[in-house]
């Protein structure tokens, strides 16, 4: 998309380590949690990044210190120019404003014990120049209306909705300050299958109506590529491979990037058979304990001495030659090689038509 | 067959009413075969296969009719004692979540043990020594040290397959997985999915595979038998689902997946919601977010018509829904 607009965010070198202690009196540091690990990217104005990973690659971590609930060990989040990180007091809380959430789980992520009304128009509270009082409870109203819910049902508590129009109320509480750019962490992971699919077409509705900008992390392959712009693969901590969404999903260059997407399954019964699965061996290792060099060395198929010693940075694989081809999209591998994914590539099944 | 679930229904009493989670379920399995049930929460895939395996919460559940035959026999008509010993050794059953269906006090090599221990009386060295070749066989790395190891000390793929290794202590007949992988990060799904599917050949084990995702079933599958409200609304072989289905449900399932011709387009959604089981629509339960329902689906349950031989959809329409 828009190769020009304006950077909204602008990551640099993002950084959170979580420090391990021993002892209760005399509490002595052993070690850290390097669950962020120096993180890169850009989002531009009206576009949505996807961020996939597997748990515990810190890809969650990443969301919370964009929307300040976390302060990074290191590093820098621009937004519009500004290094939100050192904000504090009232440039902060304007900054936030713009800068909203919606979360996994629409279960835990609403008060019970408050009315839908009270639950989106509690940023009106904390953010009064907003909205004048008397607005509010219209306002409340207009964004039910907008997600899909009945506005007569302002009185109504969390538990008297499904899953899905829990989804649909934490969006509405995520648009009430009307906000440039929404970070969403899982927002359909917990829905049904049938379910999921109204929740991101109203995101992707409401993203042209308010200009919003995305931050859309999800573990499912598929859905991102859908949504997304482009596309960011994290492991353990660091973004491994960033690229448009057809240069990540079509022809991606690092090993992780190959493994992850062909050991999604494919809901289509004819692709098993032309099918190149990459079965990784092992687990990914723990945060506290990174391994030297490349952090994948320790599950990939083509290590060798040097992964082991040099950490390959993010950047375009210069030996990959066609610098206007897709392959040539930034990549951290020392051994970078371009791989065409057939019709195996999640989100790229075209089902048969149907015969009578 | 193996398996055969015969009209089954399956309530649960709550102070709210009766909830009617298994409205008249029958499917079966061969030896050596892989059944899919595919449905959302709510769709009763859970409570059917609690049903087979005898693990059912009763009360406040209570199995309201049909039967379930196993190698020929009425489960349903067993004592609690018989029953038992067909759990476990005959039929065993994997979680989805391997952490809070393992005991978190004992070594995994007690837990696996404890199995050879009940069920075949053997001595606490011999079953300690099964143990750790049945952790050798799902490929758990230092089996001998490893044993003495509490759950909490594996990471979440190798607590999985612990809980494939338990099922399979006893050489079962069948084995039901309810959503096996759904709590595991992509990369090792597939090696989990992998090895089950790997010991299902070796071992000419019936298996039931219950999950929600569409991609798991077209990788394993033979068969699938799609819910919708307790109710198996499409029964097919996997290749002709895929292809042709023969119910709106399943249809709807199907064109959800994002496709890379719809990118930048609405994803077709299902409209509306999942039916709430305590007052389950009259007629077809689908018809109030179906698109093609008509006035006798408001009024008449539709049968599970056959659709060629090995087919079958619970869908008044289903021809016109299989020509698209």
């Amino acid at each position: 998309m828009a190769e020009e607009a304006e950077a909204i965010l602008e990551v640099g070198g993002l950084v959170k380590h979580y420090p391990l202690t021993q002892g209760v009196l005399f509490r002595k540091e052993v070690g850290s949690v390097r669950a962020v690990d120096g993180v890169d990217f850009t989002l531009r104005r009206g576009e949505t990044l996807g961020i996939v990973g597997e748990s515990g690659c810190g890809k969650s971590t990443v969301a919370r210190m964009l929307v300040n609930l976390e302060r990074p060990t290191a590093g820098a989040i621009r937004y519009k120019g500004e290094d939100i990180t050192r904000l504090s007091g009232r440039a902060l809380k304007a900054v936030r404003r713009n800068i909203q959430m919606v979360f996994q789980d629409p279960y835990t992520s609403l008060n019970p014990r408050m009315t839908v009304g009270d639950i989106i128009g509690e940023p009106y509270e904390i953010h009064p120049e907003a909205a004048p009082r008397g607005e509010r409870r219209k306002r409340v109203r207009e964004l039910l209306d907008v997600v899909g819910l009945n506005p007569e049902h302002i009185n109504r508590y969390p538990h008297q909705f499904s899953g899905g129009q829990r989804q649909r109320i934490g969006i509405a509480r995520g648009l009430a300050l009307r906000p440039e750019v929404i970070v969403a962490d899982e927002p359909v992971s917990a829905l049904d299958v049938s379910v999921q699919s109204q929740v991101i077409n109203l995101m992707d509705r409401l993203q042209s109506e308010f200009d919003l900008s995305y931050v859309f992390i999800a573990h499912d392959l598929s859905i991102v590529r859908h949504i997304s712009d482009r596309v960011g693969v994290m492991y353990l901590g660091r973004i491994v491979e960033i690229g448009t969404d057809t240069e990540i999903y079509d022809h991606p260059t690092h090993p992780y990037t190959q493994a992850l997407l062909s050991a999604v399954p494919v809901p289509d019964p004819e692709a098993r058979a032309h099918r190149e699965r990459i079965i990784l061996t092992g687990d990914v290792p723990s945060p506290t304990n990174i391994p030297s060099g490349c952090r994948f060395r320790t599950r990939c198929w083509k290590a060798r001495e040097r992964c082991a010693q040099e950490v390959p940075t993010l950047a375009v694989p210069l030996h990959l030659g066609d610098p206007a081809g897709p392959a040539a999209h930034d990549s951290a591998c020392h051994f970078a090689e371009a791989v065409s994914f057939g019709r195996s590539a999640p989100g790229q099944t075209v089902l048969p038509e149907p015969t009578p | 067959m193996l398996l055969e679930v015969r009209d089954l229904y399956v309530e649960f009493r709550t102070r709210d009413g009766v909830a009617k989670a298994v409205n008249g379920v029958s499917y079966g399995v061969d030896a050596g075969e892989t059944l899919a049930v595919l449905g959302e929460s709510g769709s009763g895939k859970s409570v059917t296969a609690q049903a087979v395996m005898g693990i059912l919460d009763v009360p406040p559940g209570r199995i309201a009719g049909g039967e379930i035959l196993f190698q020929g026999r009425d489960l349903l008509k067993l004592r609690e004692e018989e029953r038992r010993k067909v759990r476990g050794a005959e039929m065993a059953m994997i979680f989805q979540d391997a952490l809070s269906s393992l005991n978190p006090v004992l070594t995994v090599g007690d837990q696996l043990g404890e199995m050879f221990v009940v069920h075949r009386g053997m001595s606490r060295k011999d079953a300690r020594a099964k143990a750790v070749e049945l952790m050798d066989r799902v490929r758990i790395p230092a089996a001998k040290e490893r044993v003495r190891q509490y759950p909490h000390q594996f990471s979440g793929g190798m607590r999985q397959r612990i809980m494939i290794a338990m099922a399979l202590a006893l050489e079962p007949a069948l084995i039901i997985a309810d959503e096996p992988t759904t709590a595991l990060d992509v990369t090792v799904q597939a090696q989990v999915m992998d090895l089950l599917a790997e010991l299902q050949r070796e071992y000419a084990m019936g298996l039931i595979l219950i999950t929600h995702d569409l991609g798991v079933v077209a990788d394993v599958a033979d068969r699938i038998a799609v819910m919708y409200a307790g109710r198996i609304v499409e029964s097919a072989p996997v290749h002709d689902i895929y292809k042709a289905p023969a119910h709106p449900y399943t249809r709807g399932l199907l064109d959800s997946i994002p496709r890379l011709d719809q990118k930048g387009q609405e994803l077709y959604a299902i409209k509306g919601l999942p039916p709430n089981l305590m007052d389950i629509p009259q007629g077809c339960a689908f018809h109030p977010r179906c698109p093609m329902a008509r006035d006798v689906c408001r009024t008449d349950v539709p049968p599970l018509n056959e659709v060629g031989e090995v087919r079958g959809s619970a869908c008044h329409f289903w021809r016109e829904c299989l020509n698209g």
